[in-house]
């Protein structure tokens, strides 16, 4: 059973180095996570939100706690063992999906510190990298694997420096798999990787592409909007949520098309829009913040009733995230005010 | 486990034995859930293929593609005949939503991942290059729970190529340091195995080293 614990001021949860299975919510009071940072020896402090998990990771992974857990002001936890803690998130996993996106970052964050250390040689290019592996393949005469990659290859950079090579080789490959199968074949030769390893910033953002076209035009979209190009983005969003068959980039896209609205101060077509997208798909994923548009276009309409029922109706749904909830309450706490 | 998958075979997908999944340095831009067969994952250092791991159906790989399409870190082969579903950034939610265990399961390779990079990081922002390599194998040490540690020498089934690779030196900086500790007799270099003499002197070796 999950326990509620109480804990005064100044004292300590858990330490750095301790090993254990608990994980905690924080109800009530002030915690801080102190620790060491890695690069450069500082302590840093991370305070707990009411309502948030910590110590997850370290239990779930069996490692030494990274932090110390203090008390800054009297506090109530709930503690949960590891399979209480998965019992718990199993039916709701929204409460996965936002730990996700959190771990997902601070992975991402120390991704880029790692990258950033290592020697630019050990970062290699990716492709070079790729027409290597091919290479290597092609080396060990291990024709399929080859023809793979080199297909790969000129999949994904038809502009590349080597693209030359890498049809040639793998026109060598497919014949030789023909000719003299698997593990046969004179030895080939391998073309010039050694004088190809030039300009490896271009090739590094070439090396970033990759997506869906779809997914392409729909990430493009998403920038222009970004750069406040409301009716730039709008038309594109509509193309998109028009042409697409792929139902994940239209559902976006339309969701999209109703930001683009709002932000232009369409209002009225705004309302309309996201009214229509609930109505037609209630399962949407992004339901709490379209609800939260439509309350605020009626709140700039100056229908504060209105206004303040949307935001309300966010806050009965079942699964609001912390995020949204604040967003929401500070929402009709202006409304309240003003 | 319990899985609710049925409602996800249109994102199956098979590979005949010996397929390339992804080949490492690739743009990901998917990651798989095997439901059957093996998946083997390599990567080629120097002219060897080496095989890091091998997974079970039930087990996910290729994760990485949900955060970034950064290039793959190595590549997965199809040991048999696979089956698994694939899934890309814009619909994992979905598979997530309807299957907790799954979500689960990524978090915990999430955690895993982050206790990892955390871990090597801590190699990395060592000075000392000395320290660097010694830290390697405290970090492998530590990988290695399993093993009934009488005593405190350990052996570990590493090439000085792999130590050079996870201190983030060229192998001839790695080479270098790690004839110095064979002279100073603290490890000994085997074709296939590096045996260290004393895991707690390292230890102490590291940490007097480490910025507090």
């Amino acid at each position: 059973m999950p326990k509620a614990m109480n804990y005064k001021s100044n004292s300590v949860i858990y330490f750095r180095g301790d090993v254990s299975d608990r994980i905690f919510i924080l109800k009530s009071g002030r915690v801080s996570l102190s620790s060491n940072d890695i690069e450069t020896g500082q302590e840093v402090h991370e305070y707990i939100q009411t309502g948030e998990f910590f110590g997850v990771k370290s239990a779930l992974g069996k490692y030494p706690r990274e932090e110390d857990a203090v008390v800054l002001a009297d506090s109530e936890c709930v503690m949960f063992s590891v399979p209480e803690f998965e019992q718990l998130v199993s039916t709701n996993t929204r409460i996965i999906m936002k730990m996700l996106k959190v771990f997902s970052n601070q992975l991402r964050r120390i991704h880029v510190k790692v990258r950033n250390l290592l020697d630019s040689d050990e970062q290699g290019d990716s492709e070079v990298g790729l027409f290597r592996i091919g290479e290597y393949y092609l080396k060990k005469k291990q024709y399929n694997q080859a023809i793979y990659v080199l297909r790969r290859y000129i999949h994904h950079y038809p502009n590349g420096k080597l693209v030359a090579d890498a049809k040639r080789q793998l026109s060598q490959a497919e014949d030789y798999a023909q000719k003299y199968g698997i593990g046969k074949g004179p030895s080939i030769q391998t073309a010039a990787s050694t004088s190809t390893t030039a300009s490896r910033s271009s090739l590094n953002a070439d090396g970033a592409g990759g997506l869906t076209d779809m997914g392409q035009v729909y990430y493009n979209a998403v920038s222009i909007f970004s750069q406040q190009k409301y009716s730039d983005a709008l038309r594109e969003f509509k193309k998109i949520a028009e042409q697409s068959t792929d139902n994940e980039y239209s559902l976006k896209a339309m969701y999209e098309i109703g930001r683009c609205l709002f932000s232009m101060k369409q209002l009225e077509p705004a309302i309309r829009h996201f009214t229509g997208l609930i109505q037609k798909y209630p399962k949407i994923p992004e339901l709490n913040d379209a609800l939260y548009y439509i309350g605020r276009c009626y709140q700039d309409l100056g229908d504060r009733n209105r206004a303040a029922s949307f935001y309300k109706k966010i806050l009965s749904l079942p699964a609001v995230d912390e995020g949204t909830e604040r967003k929401v309450k500070q929402a009709i706490r202006l409304l309240e005010a003003g | 486990m319990d899985l609710n998958l049925a409602a996800f075979e249109r994102f199956a997908v098979n590979f005949p034995k010996g397929d390339i999944i992804f080949s490492e340095y690739e743009p990901g831009e998917n990651f798989y859930l095997i439901q059957s067969g093996r998946v083997q994952i390599t990567k080629i250092m120097g002219e060897i293929e080496k095989t890091i791991d091998i997974l079970y159906p039930g087990e996910v790989f290729g994760e990485m593609a949900i955060l970034e399409e950064a290039p793959r870190s190595a590549s997965a082969i199809a040991q048999d005949q696979v089956k698994a579903l694939e899934f890309n950034r814009a619909n994992f939610e979905i598979l997530m939503k309807g299957n907790p265990q799954i979500a689960l399961k990524l978090l915990r390779l999430f955690t895993k991942r982050i206790y990892d990079q955390r871990r090597r990081l801590m190699i990395l922002t060592l000075d000392d290059l000395q320290a660097k390599i010694a830290d390697v194998f405290l970090m492998l040490n530590e990988g290695q729970t399993q093993q009934t540690s009488a005593g405190d020498e350990r052996e570990f089934d590493v090439t000085m190529d792999d130590v050079a690779h996870w201190a983030g030196v060229s192998s001839e900086k790695a080479k270098e340091v790690l004839s110095h500790f064979v002279t100073q007799h603290r490890l000994d270099v085997l074709p296939n195995k590096i045996v260290v003499q004393n895991i707690n002197e390292l230890a102490r070796f590291v940490n007097a080293r480490r910025k507090q």
